[in-house]
C-alpha cells in the first residue's frame, strides 16, 4: 500500500529551538511542504507518539517520519528510539537521528537499536544545511509505510 | 619489647667472652694440675728408684755378709762368691743413689756420704775377717765379729737408710695431698666453670631467640604495614581514577555541549549573511542617493562592515570547533580501550614515513629508518597515532634554509624501548621544552596551520601506553623527539573505558 508521501507527518524532536528552526528552514527550502510538529522535550514527543495511555495504539494508521535529538533536557533520545523501535504500532517509522554526537560508539548503539539514519550535525553551516536539505530530498522521494492498525 | 642490634651483639658477645674466659680458666687449671700430677709422679718414680736402690744396697751388704759368716763358718772359699759380688757392686749402687740425691736437700747427701762411709768401714771389716780366715787366724776372725763392730755398722747403715726413705716418704705424701687439693680444686673450677659456661651460653642463647622472636615480630609489623599500604595504593588509584574518568567525562560533555550552541552561531551567522546578500542586492538595484548620509551609511554597512563582521565570527566560530574537537578528540582517546598486540615497529614507521613521502618530497626532504627497529606488545593505532604526529611535525616544521632530514632510530635499554624521531628542522626554543606538550600550546613562530594539539595527543596517548615523551632540540639546528616505551604493554585490570 503506497501512501503519498504529502500526508507524511515529520515530528522533530529537539530541545535546541534554534536548530530546530534552521532545520526547518532548511527542509522547506528542498521544497518539503510535508507538516512538521516539534517537540522540544522527550516527554511531549513520548505522549504524542505513543498517546495519553503509552501504549501507541495512538500512532495506528499514522505516518511519522521522526527527526531525533540525542540530547533533550528530561531524557536522552537514544530511549526515545528504543522505545519507538519497540512498539509494534511505531517501530516501522522512520528515525533520523541527528545529533552533535559524533561519538563511533553512539551511532552504533543507535543503528542497534535500529535508527534508519544517523547525521551528526556539522558546525560548519554550509554543510549542515546541505544535510538538512538532502534529507529533505529524501522525505520527498522515500515511501513511509504507515504504522499497523 | 624492643632491643636494638648493636645492644644484642654486644650483649651477646661480653656473654661469649665471659664464658671463653671461664673456658681459659678451667684449661689453666686443668694445665696446673697436669703439672702438679707431672712432677708429683716423677717424685715418685725418683722416690721408688732411691727405695730400690737402698734396698739393692742393704741386700748387697747383707749378701756381702752372708758370704762372709759362710766362709768364716765353714772354711770353703765356695761361700765367699756372693761376697765378693756383692762388695763390688756396692760402689755402683752408691754413685746410682748419689744420682738419685744429685740436687736435692744436703740432708739426704749427708745421709749418703755416711753411708758410703758405713759401707766402706763395714767392707773393710769384712776384707779385715776374710784376711784373717785365710791366714788360719779363724779365732782372731771370729773374735772380731764378736765385737759387734760389723752388727753395728749393718744397723747404722739400715738406720741411714731408713733416715733417707722417712724424709722422702713424708714429701711424697705431702705433695700427694697437695695434688689432692688441687684435683679437688680443679674439680670445683670445671663444675662452676662449666656451670657457667652453661649459664653464659644458655643466657647468650635465649638473647638470641628474644632477638629473632623480635625480629619476627617486626617483620609481621612490616608484612602488615605493606599490606595497608598496597590497599591504601589500591584505594588511591581508584581515586584516581574516578578523578581521571570525571574529568574526561567532564572533557567529554563541555565539549559536546559547547557544540550545540556552536551549531546555532555558525548556522544564523550563515542565515544571516543570505539575508544580508538579498539586502545587497536590494540596494544595488537602488540607484545611490548622491547626498542621502544615512543611505550611504546603510551602504557601507551592509557592503562592507557587516561582511567582515560575520567573516570575524565565522573565523572564531570554526577555530572553536577545531578546539572542541581536539578537546573531544583526546577525551575519547583516554576512553578508547587499547588492545596490546605484537607491533613491527619497523613496518609501522616504514607506512608512517610513505604516508608523508610525497609531502617530503615535495619539500626535497630526506627520510630514513636507521633500521632494523626492536618490535613491542603495544596498542598499534595508539602507535600510529603517535609516530604519525611526530613525523607530520618534523615535515610541517622544517628549516627551509636548508635540506630537510628526518630520521628514526629505536633501541632497547632493559625491559624498554626507546625511539627517537630526529630532525633538522627549525627547532625548540629551550623554555618550551615543556609547553608544547600542552593542550593549545605552540612555539616559535606562528606561520604554519595548527590549533597546538598534536602533541599534546602524543603525550597523552604515549602516557596510557605507560611510556614518556621528551624533547631535546637546538633551535635552528633541529630536534629530536624521544619515546620511551615498554618491551611488553600489560594492562591493568583497570575499570574499562566508559561507553559515550
Amino acid at each position: 500500500m503506497k501512501r503519498d508521501p504529502q500526508t507524511v507527518c515529520i515530528v522533530m524532536i529537539e530541545d535546541d529551538e534554534g536548530h530546530a528552526r534552521l532545520i526547518e528552514k532548511n527542509i522547506r527550502r528542498a521544497g518539503v511542504t510535508n507538516e512538521i510538529l516539534p517537540f522540544t522535550d522527550g516527554t511531549s514527543a513520548l505522549a504524542h507518539l505513543f498517546g495519553p495511555d503509552g501504549t501507541g495504539e495512538a500512532s495506528a494508521g499514522r505516518a511519522f517520519l521522526i527527526l531525533l535529538d540525542l540530547n533533550l533536557p528530561d531524557m536522552t533520545g537514544v530511549d526515545i528510539l528504543a522505545r519507538v523501535k519497540t512498539n509494534p504500532y511505531t517501530k516501522r517509522f522512520p528515525v533520523v537521528v541527528l545529533t552533535t554526537t559524533d561519538d563511533r560508539q553512539e551511532i552504533q548503539r543507535c543503528y542497534d537499536l535500529g535508527a534508519n539514519v544517523y547525521i551528526t550535525k556539522p558546525v560548519n553551516y554550509e554543510s549542515f544545511a546541505n544535510a538538512i536539505r538532502q534529507l529533505g530530498l529524501f522525505f520527498s522521494v522515500i515511501q513511509i509505510p504507515e504504522a499497523e492498525g | 619489647m624492643h632491643i636494638s642490634n648493636t645492644t644484642v651483639t654486644r650483649r651477646t658477645m661480653l656473654m661469649l667472652l665471659a664464658g671463653a674466659l671461664a673456658l681459659l680458666g678451667i684449661v689453666t687449671m686443668s694445665g696446673w694440675l697436669a703439672e702438679s700430677t707431672r712432677q708429683y709422679s716423677q717424685a715418685v718414680g725418683r722416690m721408688t728408684a732411691i727405695r730400690v736402690a737402698a734396698g739393692t744396697l742393704l741386700s748387697q751388704l747383707q749378701d756381702a755378709e752372708i758370704g762372709q759368716r759362710g766362709y768364716l763358718l765353714t772354711g770353703d772359699r765356695q761361700y765367699l762368691k756372693p761376697y765378693e759380688a756383692a762388695t763390688t757392686a756396692v760402689d755402683d749402687t752408691i754413685a746410682r743413689l748419689h744420682g738419685f740425691a744429685e740436687g736435692e736437700d744436703a740432708v739426704a747427701s749427708d745421709i749418703l756420704d755416711r753411708l758410703a762411709v758405713l759401707a766402706t768401714a763395714k767392707r773393710t771389716e769384712l776384707a779385715e775377717t776374710i784376711a784373717l780366715m785365710e791366714t788360719g787366724r779363724r779365732d782372731e776372725a771370729l773374735a772380731v765379729v764378736r765385737t759387734g763392730r760389723g752388727m753395728r755398722l749393718m744397723d747404722e747403715a739400715r738406720q741411714a737408710l731408713a733416715d733417707l726413705i722417712t724424709p722422702a716418704d713424708a714429701q711424697l705424701a705431702a705433695q700427694l695431698a697437695a695434688m689432692n687439693g688441687q684435683a679437688r680444686m680443679s674439680r670445683w673450677v670445671a663444675a662452676l666453670g662449666g656451670l657457667f659456661i652453661l649459664l653464659v651460653v644458655g643466657g647468650a642463647v635465649w638473647i638470641v631467640l628474644r632477638y629473632t622472636r623480635d625480629l619476627v615480630q617486626a617483620q609481621h609489623a612490616i608484612q602488615a604495614l605493606n599490606d595497608s599500604l598496597e590497599q591504601r595504593v589500591a584505594e588511591r588509584t581508584v581515586e584516581l581514577q574516578r578523578a581521571n574518568d570525571e574529568i574526561q567525562r567532564f572533557a567529554y560533555i563541555v565539549s559536546h555541549d559547547l557544540r550545540a550552541p556552536l551549531v546555532n552561531v555558525m548556522g544564523f551567522t550563515s542565515e544571516f549573511d543570505s539575508g544580508l546578500a538579498s539586502v545587497r542586492a536590494h540596494l544595488d538595484r537602488q540607484p545611490p542617493d548622491g547626498d542621502d548620509a544615512a543611505a550611504a551609511e546603510a551602504r557601507r554597512a551592509a557592503t562592507e562592515d557587516m561582511p567582515e563582521a560575520i567573516d570575524f565570527i565565522r573565523a572564531s566560530t570554526s577555530k572553536m570547533d577545531r578546539l572542541i574537537n581536539a578537546i573531544l578528540a583526546l577525551s575519547r582517546q583516554g576512553r578508547r580501550t587499547l588492545v596490546p598486540e605484537a607491533v613491527s615497529m619497523q613496518s609501522l614507521l616504514e607506512n608512517a614515513l610513505a604516508s608523508v613521502r610525497h609531502q617530503a618530497g615535495e619539500l626535497g626532504c630526506a627520510m630514513d629508518i636507521a633500521g632494523p627497529l626492536p618490535s613491542l606488545v603495544s596498542d598499534r593505532l595508539a602507535l600510529e597515532q603517535v609516530f604519525g604526529n611526530l613525523i607530520d611535525n618534523a615535515v610541517k616544521y622544517l628549516d627551509p634554509a636548508r635540506p630537510g632530514r628526518i630520521t628514526i632510530r629505536g633501541r632497547a635499554e632493559g625491559n624498554r624501548l626507546l625511539f627517537e624521531v630526529v630532525d633538522n628542522g627549525r627547532g625548540i626554543m629551550p623554555q618550551d621544552h615543556q609547553r608544547i606538550f600542552e593542550l593549545f600550546r605552540r612555539s616559535g613562530a606562528q606561520d604554519r596551520p595548527g590549533e597546538g594539539i598534536g602533541l599534546a595527543y602524543v603525550r597523552t596517548l604515549v602516557r596510557r601506553l605507560q611510556g614518556d615523551v621528551t624533547v631535546d632540540s637546538v633551535p635552528g639546528q633541529g630536534s629530536v623527539f624521544r619515546i620511551s616505551l615498554p618491551k611488553t604493554l600489560t594492562l591493568s585490570p583497570e575499570t574499562p573505558a566508559h561507553e559515550a
